[in-house]
C-alpha cells in the first residue's frame, strides 16, 4: 500500500491507496493535483533517507507528504 | 493487613512497560504527539540521533549548501550556522494553518532541503540570542 499524508491541525490526514488498483490510483492522482494546485508542497523520501520535492504524481512512491504554503513569521 | 501482596517476579517490569505504553499511546493520540512521530519518521538517522540528543537537528540548504539548525518550536526556531556551528542569521517561516509543532519543523526541514531559496524568500530575519534557542523556552 502507498500512502498520501496531508499535514493539518490534527497532525495529519492519511489516505492509503493500492498502487495496483487503477481506480484508487486515479483518486490519489486527483488528490495530488488538487492539493498542489491549492499551494501544498509534495515531498517523498528517497531510499537513502533524503527528501525530495515532486511536482508530478508518482504512484510508486511509498509515502507522499503534503505541507501547506510557507509564510514568514 | 492492608491487602498488599508482593509482586511476582517480572511483574514490576511489566507494570512499567504497560505504563509507558499508556503514556506513549496518550501522547500519540494528540496532534502534537502524532506530528512529532511523523517528524521522527522523516528525519535521516543522523538528524534523528541529533534531535534526540541535543533537541535540534541540522539540515543542508538545497541551493546554497549552507547549514541550518532547526530547534524545537513552531516559530523563531531556525537559524543559519557557520562551519563552526556558530549561530548566524535567524529565519522565521512556517506553513500556514495552525499546525502542530512536529509538522512545522518537518515542513521547515523539507523546505530548506528541497527549495531553500523559496523558504528564504518568505522568511522574516531575526538576530538569534540565547533565549530563542533555550531548550526550556515555551515552544511555539
Amino acid at each position: 500500500m502507498a500512502i498520501q499524508i496531508v499535514m493539518d491541525r490534527t497532525g495529519d490526514s492519511r489516505h492509503p491507496f493500492n498502487p495496483d488498483d487503477v481506480q484508487e490510483v486515479a483518486k490519489a492522482e486527483q488528490r495530488f493535483y488538487e492539493l498542489t494546485k491549492a499551494g501544498f508542497t509534495a515531498a517523498v523520501r528517497t531510499s537513502s533517507g533524503q527528501t525530495s520535492q515532486i511536482r508530478m504524481f508518482d504512484a510508486t512512491a511509498e509515502q507522499t507528504l503534503f505541507f501547506p504554503r510557507l509564510v514568514g513569521g | 493487613m492492608f491487602g498488599f501482596r508482593p509482586l511476582l517476579p517480572g511483574a514490576r517490569s511489566r507494570l512499567r512497560a504497560t505504563r509507558s505504553l499508556f503514556i506513549r499511546h496518550g501522547a500519540e493520540g494528540t496532534p502534537e504527539g502524532r506530528s512529532l512521530r511523523l517528524l521522527q519518521q522523516w528525519l535521516s538517522p543522523s538528524q534523528r540521533e541529533q534531535f534526540g540528543r541535543r533537541g535540534y537537528f541540522e539540515v543542508v540548504g538545497s541551493d546554497s549548501g549552507k547549514r541550518y539548525r532547526i530547534h524545537a518550536g513552531a516559530s523563531v526556531n531556525v537559524c543559519e550556522i557557520d562551519e563552526r556551528g556558530r549561530l548566524q542569521e535567524g529565519l522565521c517561516f512556517m506553513p500556514i494553518g495552525a499546525l502542530p509543532i512536529g509538522d512545522v519543523m518537518l515542513a521547515q526541514k523539507i523546505a530548506l532541503e528541497t527549495c531553500e531559496d523559496k523558504a528564504r524568500a518568505v522568511a522574516r530575519r531575526f538576530t538569534p540570542n540565547g533565549f530563542h534557542f533555550r531548550q526550556t523556552r515555551p515552544l511555539g
